[in-house]
């Protein structure tokens, strides 16, 4: 995830994240959009669903990248400078929650600058 | 001298330029052409961007458009009827009305209406996905572009110059009738069997594919030129300057080549 991987800009959060398994999954539009709505309630952000990127708050669209990521079922997930995407909340604690909501057993990277580690030790 | 050499420079550069875009159209067309056949294609996603884009390109303009042919036709086919009669030529008024309206005209206005209205916004949103990220982010999600974003858009651009020159030239036709032999069926026997002289399967055939041609150059160029654009947000305005002359130059070019093919 980053900020320089963005949303697609005319499409709702859930067809944002409901394209992957259309296309991944070859899933068809109703189970791919349940899945992707399913995603959303784990991470407590349902309400996003219809929204479009430029409708969200920094924060909605963080959650809806993070769908977006978790739904590709990849091992590994890398937060690449999570304050760029989250600059409205105190993200640490934020990312937190949201890693504790994910159903994922991978692992999350958060690739972050130095000077912000003292963040994270709050 | 060096005037000189600096204008074959710039003339050589010019052309290396204009080949360089031809290819990379062509090129694209290509890719677009093999992803047709591929099963992997036709997702349903996919079908509902197709679907998408025919309804923004022809379905929700469709009154507009045919109000425009509606008063265009009626100009050129009044205009025609009255020329013909004055010049004592009044039995070609109808073979005349649809050789210049439903093949020549009406396809072509239909191109020019698509590309001004439909080929701006297709070349500016892909501008913007591109200058956005946008194209990059959906690669990496494995959610390819070609087949998401941009082969629908060929696809709908087709389809929809094909509907809306074909309804046009209907229009047309029935206008013709009208003008040239009143609302009685009297005419009705002569101006059919004018039609189908006119319209044999080379005809046919032949506007069909020029038809085909104009769809892709209204949708196919915009995308090509919107994939050009340099990551940089004041490039977009320039991007779409360029999508849409390549655009007109494009449509001319199939108009006069269709003219020589049948004419000369």
């Amino acid at each position: 995830m980053s900020h320089e991987l963005p949303l697609r800009a005319n499409l709702s959060a859930l067809d944002n994240i409901a394209l992957i398994p259309i296309y991944r999954g070859h899933f068809n539009v109703a189970e791919s959009n349940r899945q992707a709505l399913h995603l959303l309630e784990q991470l407590g952000h349902a309400a996003i669903a219809p929204l479009r990127d430029p409708d969200m708050s920094a924060a909605q669209r963080f959650v809806t990248k993070l769908a977006r990521a978790l739904i590709l079922h990849r091992p590994r997930l890398v937060i690449d400078r999570p304050g760029a995407m989250l600059y409205d909340v105190p993200y640490p604690v934020f990312l937190r929650q949201l890693a504790d909501k994910a159903d994922m057993t991978g692992t999350w990277e958060i690739f972050d600058f130095s000077w912000n580690q003292p963040l994270y030790r709050e | 001298m060096n005037a000189l050499a600096a204008s074959i420079e710039s003339l050589g550069a010019k052309l290396v330029g204009w080949f360089t875009v031809g290819y990379g159209i062509f090129a694209f067309l290509a890719r677009a052409l093999l992803l047709l056949i591929e099963p992997a294609t036709w997702n349903r996603a996919t079908f509902d961007v197709v679907i998408k884009q025919v309804y923004f390109t022809a379905v929700q303009i469709l009154h507009v458009f045919l109000g425009y042919a509606l008063v265009i036709s009626w100009l050129i086919i009044s205009i025609i009827v009255t020329t013909a009669r004055d010049f004592g030529l009044a039995e070609f008024a109808s073979e005349m009305t649809i050789r210049v309206l439903v093949l020549e005209l009406l396809p072509f206005l239909t191109a020019l209406f698509i590309a001004l209205r439909s080929g701006s916004a297709i070349n500016t949103e892909v501008a913007l996905m591109q200058v956005n990220n946008e194209l990059d982010a959906l690669a990496h999600c494995k959610v390819p572009p070609m087949q998401f974003e941009f082969l629908p858009r060929l696809i709908g651009g087709v389809i929809s110059v094909i509907t809306l020159a074909g309804l046009a030239g209907l229009l047309a036709l029935a206008m013709g009738y009208l003008a040239i032999h009143g609302a009685g069926t009297a005419g009705f026997d002569s101006y059919t069997r004018t039609i189908a002289n006119i319209f044999d399967f080379t005809i046919v055939a032949g506007l069909l594919a020029k038809c085909a041609l104009f769809g892709l150059a209204v949708t196919l160029i915009p995308v090509t030129a919107g994939l050009e654009t340099p990551k940089k947000l004041f490039m977009v305005p320039v991007s779409v300057l360029r999508g849409m002359m390549r655009v007109f130059f494009a449509i001319f070019a199939i108009e006069v080549v269709s003219l020589a093919l049948k004419y000369i």
